[in-house]
């Protein structure tokens, strides 16, 4: 499985660059982000704290750079991300565990349901270009594609939360939804996350569907394409065997690299519907300063994408029997 | 340029520059449209619109209105320079990375696949957070250094396939400097990729900085789209009800956001035409019956015209050709690259996919009017009466599929559904053309390319056809496998009674397996005779020279010499013979202007080719014969065919 492998390397890889850029860019500032914050909280701040923030930043450690950056490593791997300033004394740790699920939740499943909504209107636009509604979802899947995530999150918010009062202005559940995963509970969570969910699905379902009708393009110009058709096979066939399973391939490959792009987007979605998922707890974070969170938000949101992309590839493998056979 | 000019023909990059101009002629001529400046306090709070101003006013009395136009200058400026200095990043790696290869290759490469998956705008937010209050230039850099990998990937491909090219190759070898290289050779063959990679870039930029201004990172102070957003959420613009405070902003973006798009895909269409808009489907001709093949022929071609359609006019690839092939006869299609023979075949069974198109003429096989079956009826006709052999059947298998589902499927697609019967089938199949059973279960890829095209003759003959079309079945071979593979297909066809076209460029092939030849030159059949007789007494100038250039397989060893010249333009509409520039013998004043006819000169022998038009006078003849450039040519024409005309 020299594949998986090469894509098990890269993504360590990968961490170790985000832990790095973790390490490096505080320390790129002018003057130290402690001093930064004790300025801006004037005082106000537990020295407790103040001694957490110096821990954090490796300013009591009088150890070379290099030292410092061994023992940040370290607390990396024992999943030690310090204490959140902020929410001063709670571990870091709390906060992304109480957070990760309602992101993994919200952003997992709309983009699983982007992805497979988007790919069927890719595959539809490709496949009967020349037809007005197919060639009409282009322009519209490229308008969606380049609105702003917590744009669109605003009017729909105004309209739909604001203006209609049918669904909830914002939060993941009801004050008191009742006991954890009765159906009352279940409902609050649902309406709570509807007009997050079609946020996202809206704003990221273009990229989808453009990428699939490239892929479809190009599958239709190749011999197997031609030669199916000589054949003389079923439209079903050629479509289903034929050009859905290739042109499939590269979107998931392509997956990974649109990832980061839809978790990016629904970090500001989460923000303007004040959902309490990994984002809304970075904006927090960015707001009060909270540089240890921040980073380890960071940290937390690139292993996620990097797993998301991991599965994909292993997906990639079923699918794809070159890449089986260890050729790529 | 002109790649310019076929952009500004297409409705969607003209809608996308027209975007782009209208947003940046707002923000240049924004002191000219509004009186008010943006940032001045002068006005109530949240005054609703009206005729002074169009889109009210912001919590703290500012003229929305002037703040979108005044907006549009920042928030272009960004996605401007980041995408200009992301797209420098993007091409400064990429073709280092292409063109030094080894462990600098190596190198450059990881930190593209890091940058690919690292999710960006977290990594701007935490960036610009530490970066923070220093206007609109840290937001600038932070946003280029994430979004150059994507560009970066894309070059670096691109740079790497025009390095093995020729003219890169020979740049190479003449000692070029590296400096030279790149900039003269490689990188003037990669602008249309680098443009749109820029506007791709642009792209990315004004929706983090929208993203990244939102979220009050970056400079609140100065006046964007994206911190007018900030400012509409912090003040509460949708809870007093001031809806456009936050949706002409983002509308601007969406807008901007779109144009960019629209450039970038329109430019990439440009390096990638199969990207095209246009319609797939060749539209059903609908033609006047064709009348019923004369004779007894199985598939009858009749005055086929057929056209690549491109945005600088017309290609005429086939110009109305003619051709009749006998039940179980062997015809063989010979010419040069690009003379229209592979073009024909796909044409005549309707495999052409656009921008190819025909454009008249008709084809009957077996009784069916070919180019006017609705697409069911076709598809029933395929593979049943007449199945094809591609020229890259390399790539004619589906990789992702086992053999023995693409054996199976074309039987199924025609009634045979017993799964004792098809794997019967196969296994007979796979032996007549001498494959092991076992392959049945192999994907594609791990059959070699000799394997490949077995399995596709197999699959060729699954159904019985009575016409199989085969083009340059063997040329991606070695000589061996291709002449095992050869052997094999006339066997089958003789115990099989199967007509076949085979079409090459290697006419000693030709003539060796053939029953009857058929010359191409410049999308016109320019001579047709049997195998034999086309060897023995080549009438066509063009034949004549193709015959020179292949040695016999007896007699003395003798100089080989190639056609000078090469064929005229398809493009272009010829007058007279399209064989003229190159002829030998030509006879200036019938050949460059007399419409081609073609001309009978033996048995099932015709001609195109005025030296035998009777209507031509023979001391014009005599005197081109006369003058010719080859004194070898001249010799055999003479000798062999002039008399052979005469007598007709």
């Amino acid at each position: 499985m020299s594949y998986l492998l090469r894509k098990l390397v890269i993504l360590v890889f990968t961490l170790w660059m985000a832990a790095t850029l973790n390490f490096v860019l505080p320390r790129l500032v002018p003057g130290d982000p402690v001093s930064v914050m004790l300025a801006k909280y004037q005082g106000r701040l537990d020295p407790s704290a103040v001694d957490a923030l110096k821990i954090a930043y490796g300013l009591n450690d009088l150890g070379s750079p290099v030292a410092q950056y061994f023992s940040y490593l370290g607390q990396l791997l024992r999943g030690d991300f310090g204490r959140s300033i902020s929410l001063f004394p709670t571990p870091v740790a709390d906060v992304i565990g109480q957070a990760l699920p309602y992101t993994l939740g919200l952003v997992g499943i709309t983009t699983i349901l982007s992805f497979l909504l988007g790919s069927a209107l890719g595959l539809y636009s490709g496949w009967r270009r020349g037809r007005p509604v197919a060639d009409g979802l282009t322009p519209v899947a490229l308008f969606l594609n380049s609105m702003p995530y917590f744009w669109f999150a605003l009017l729909m918010l105004y309209i739909f939360a604001f203006k209609l009062r049918w669904f909830p202005l914002g939060g993941a559940l009801d004050p008191f939804p009742g006991p954890n995963f009765s159906s009352g509970w279940w409902s609050s969570l649902l309406r709570h996350a509807v007009l997050p969910m079609f946020t996202i699905l809206v704003t990221s379902v273009g990229g989808w569907l453009l990428t699939m009708r490239n892929n479809v393009v190009s599958v239709t110009s190749e011999d197997y394409l031609a030669f199916a058709r000589a054949k003389g096979l079923t439209e079903r066939r050629i479509l289903s065997r034929y050009v859905l399973r290739n042109a499939l391939l590269p979107s998931f490959t392509s997956f990974g690299m649109a990832l980061g792009f839809v978790v990016g987007g629904s970090i500001l979605t989460e923000i303007v519907f004040s959902y309490p998922g990994l984002g809304f707890y970075l904006y927090q974070a960015v707001v009060g300063l909270d540089y240890p969170l921040m980073q380890a938000l960071f940290f937390i949101i690139a292993l996620t994408v990097l797993a998301a992309n991991f599965a994909v590839d292993l997906l990639n493998v079923l699918l794809d029997p070159r890449i089986r056979e260890g050729r790529t | 340029m002109n790649g310019v000019r076929i952009l500004l023909r297409q409705p969607r990059s003209l809608v996308g520059a027209g975007i782009l101009l209208v947003l940046l002629l707002m923000g240049l001529l924004a002191p000219l449209i509004t009186p008010y400046d943006p940032n001045s306090l002068e006005f109530g709070p949240f005054m609703p619109l009206s005729a002074q101003h169009p889109l009210g006013t912001t919590a703290i009395g500012q003229d929305i209105f002037a703040q979108l136009l005044y907006g549009a200058r920042l928030t272009l400026l960004v996605g401007a320079v980041a995408g200009l200095i992301a797209t420098i990043l993007s091409v400064t790696l990429g073709l280092t990375a292409a063109y030094v290869g080894g462990w600098v290759d190596e190198a450059i490469n990881a930190l593209i696949n890091v940058f690919l998956v690292l999710p960006g705008l977290p990594l701007v937010i935490i960036a610009a957070a530490f970066l923070r209050g220093g206007g609109v230039w840290p937001v600038i850099l932070v946003i280029s250094l994430t979004g150059w990998a994507w560009g970066a990937r894309v070059l670096r491909a691109q740079a790497m396939a025009l390095r093995e090219r020729d003219f890169v190759q020979a740049a190479v070898a003449s000692g070029e400097g590296p400096g030279r290289i790149i900039f003269m050779e490689i990188l003037p063959n990669m602008t249309s990729l680098i443009a749109a990679n820029f506007f791709g870039a642009a792209l990315y930029a004004v929706l983090s900085e929208a993203g990244l201004s939102f979220i009050g990172v970056g400079d609140v102070s100065l006046v964007t789209w994206g911190t007018m957003l900030y400012w509409a959420q912090a003040k509460g613009a949708l809870l007093q009800g001031a809806w456009w405070w936050v949706a002409m902003p983002g509308l601007g973006i969406a807008l901007l956001g779109t144009s960019f798009a629209l450039l970038n895909f329109a430019i990439d269409q440009l390096g990638n035409p199969r990207l095209g808009w246009g319609s797939v489907k060749s539209p059903r001709r609908k033609l006047a019956p064709t009348p019923p093949a004369a004779g007894n022929a199985l598939l009858a071609v009749r005055d086929l015209d057929v056209g690549y359609v491109t945005p600088q006019g017309t290609v005429r690839a086939v110009r109305k050709v003619s051709l009749d092939v006998a039940p179980g006869e062997f015809v063989g299609l010979a010419g040069e690259s690009g003379c229209g023979k592979s073009t024909l075949a796909f044409a005549a069974t309707r495999l052409l996919n656009p921008p190819g198109e025909v454009l008249g003429g008709s084809v009957s096989l077996a009784g069916h009017d070919l180019l006017s079956l609705t697409p069911e009826a076709l598809r029933q006709v395929r593979w049943k009466e007449f199945s094809v052999v591609f020229q890259a059947s390399m790539n004619v298998l589906n990789p992702v599929l086992k053999i023995r589902e693409q054996v199976y499927d074309a039987m199924q697609a025609h009634g045979i559904t017993d799964p004792a019967r098809l794997d019967a089938r196969a296994r007979e199949l796979f032996a007549l053309v001498g494959i092991q059973i076992r392959y049945l279960d192999s994907y594609p890829h791990q059959l070699s390319g000799g394997m490949k095209q077995r399995v596709v003759i197999a699959i060729a003959l699954a159904l019985e056809p009575k016409l199989i079309v085969m083009d340059e079945p063997t040329t991606a071979l070695d000589v061996v496998v291709q002449r095992q593979i050869l052997q094999e297909i006339a066997e089958v066809r003789r115990r099989l009674q199967i007509s076949i076209v085979f079409i090459t460029h290697d006419l000693s092939l030709l003539v060796e397996m053939s029953d009857r030849v058929a010359i191409m030159y410049a999308g016109e059949l320019v001579e047709q005779a049997p195998a034999h007789d086309l060897y023995a007494h080549p009438a066509h100038p063009y034949t004549q020279q193709l015959m020179k250039a292949f040695p016999p397989m007896t007699g003395p060893r003798e100089r080989r010499s190639g056609i000078p010249g090469r064929p005229p333009s398809l493009s272009e509409t010829l007058p007279g013979c399209p064989f003229f520039e190159r002829c030998a013998v030509r006879m200036p004043g019938t050949c460059d202007v007399k419409p081609l006819e073609t001309f009978t000169v033996g048995e099932a022998h015709t001609v195109a080719c005025f030296l035998y038009d009777p209507a031509v006078s023979p001391a014009t003849k005599e005197l081109a014969l006369s003058h010719a450039l080859n004194p070898v040519i001249a010799k055999e024409v003479q000798l062999e065919s002039v008399p052979n005309s005469a007598l007709h």
